[in-house]
């Protein structure tokens, strides 16, 4: 009776540990590809598509991940791959500009914790994220700077006032 | 006593249209609902450049939707390349009074027109729903790909063709003036010398 009460207590001071990590990601790996705009004449919004893999070594599955770009807070979509996850952005192309970019991602608990932080007005970076994914936008192109219409009628422009000039000067010395 | 008649049968409807709107509106509290838009955030559709297409879903009911499922499937494998993006997601959940958005970049492969129709939604309104509910986004509707040739005929700087042009109009400008400059060297006096 006695073995069988320690066993009992053994496997449930094994089993416990777990149940209560459960829900929470041990060893977050990551493997993100992004997308950012880069042509502003085909497109009219700036667009972010960052999709993301992340396995943890507790193998939990199916996790329900809120994001953070920049101050913008977002659930995290969920695809129909395992571990595949996608975070999408769209707004003006003045208002996503150039640069790095941070996405933070956090889980149920860890988005509350950010809520009541954001509410109470605390520092966001008390929080800490599951993972988190830095990318670049390099910022889009409107074209090129100068129009090379403008360009070639400049330089037509330059050789008639060259030819003009040496003309007029050849016709009064003369 | 026709007329006493005709007044009961006027309160009679107002009760049943009150009773009606009553529960309609008293449905919502407790149910989702959800409006899904999808739209193409391109100001030209170019055959070999990217189409983006954004997708968002907002709740109006009064409690969240549960397992939120959008499918793609309107766009087929041969005619669109997908750059980024995954055209079957899903929500866990939408709270209410919220939207989530959702985007996928596409590149077509062949120009011509083509008509976008509308993807499927499907969710279920309260915790204890007896089946999905199954909806539509709204469809941007028939747009024209243009082919890339034509495209930048219009819109690239031309650069090779305008130094083409320039390496053109070189003879006529350096005939006239080396027949000039030879003609200069050759009879031009020297300075006097000052004595």
């Amino acid at each position: 009776m006695e073995f069988a009460g320690k066993m009992i207590s053994l496997v449930v001071l094994l089993v416990v540990p777990f149940v209560v990590l459960g829900d929470s990601c041990l060893s977050p790996e990551v493997k993100a590809e992004t997308y950012t705009t880069t042509e502003a004449i085909v497109s009219t919004e700036t667009v972010f598509i960052v999709q993301f893999t992340l396995t943890c070594k507790n193998k939990v599955r199916d996790m329900n991940l809120y994001a953070d770009i920049n101050g913008r807070t977002l659930p995290v979509t969920k695809t129909d791959k395992p571990d595949l996850y996608q975070v999408s952005i769209s707004d003006d192309h003045k208002k996503l500009s150039s640069g790095k970019y941070e996405v933070r991602l956090y889980d149920e608990e860890g988005y509350s914790m950010l809520r009541k932080a954001q509410r109470s007005g605390e520092s966001v970076d008390s929080v800490k994220p599951v993972t988190s994914i830095t990318f670049n936008h390099p910022g889009v192109s409107k074209g090129p700077f100068v129009q090379s219409e403008f360009v070639a009628v400049v330089i037509a422009v330059l050789v008639w006032y060259f030819a003009y000039s040496t003309r007029s000067q050849l016709q009064s010395s003369n | 006593m026709l007329a006493a008649r005709r007044r009961k049968m006027k309160l009679w409807v107002l009760a049943v249209l009150i009773s009606f709107a009553g529960y309609s509106l008293s449905e919502e509290e407790n149910v989702a609902r959800l409006l899904a838009s999808k739209n193409v955030l391109n100001q030209y559709l170019v055959e070999g450049r990217d189409l983006t297409v954004q997708y968002t879903i907002f709740n109006i009911g009064g409690s969240a939707a549960l397992d939120v499922n959008l499918k793609e499937e309107s766009f087929p494998e041969q005619d669109f390349e997908v750059v980024k993006g995954n055209l079957n997601v899903k929500w866990e959940r939408i709270a209410p009074g919220t939207n989530v958005s959702h985007v996928v970049v596409l590149r077509p492969l062949q120009f011509g027109y083509f008509n976008f129709t509308a993807a499927e939604v499907s969710y279920k309104p309260s915790e204890n729903a007896a089946s999905a509910v199954v909806g539509f986004t709204s469809a941007p509707g028939e747009g024209g790909i243009v082919g890339s040739k034509d495209f930048d005929r219009k819109f690239s700087p031309h650069v090779l063709d305008w130094l083409v042009f320039a390496i053109m109009t070189l003879p006529s400008l350096t005939i006239p003036f080396l027949l000039f400059y030879r003609s200069k060297s050759r009879y031009d006096t020297p300075k006097p010398k000052k004595n």
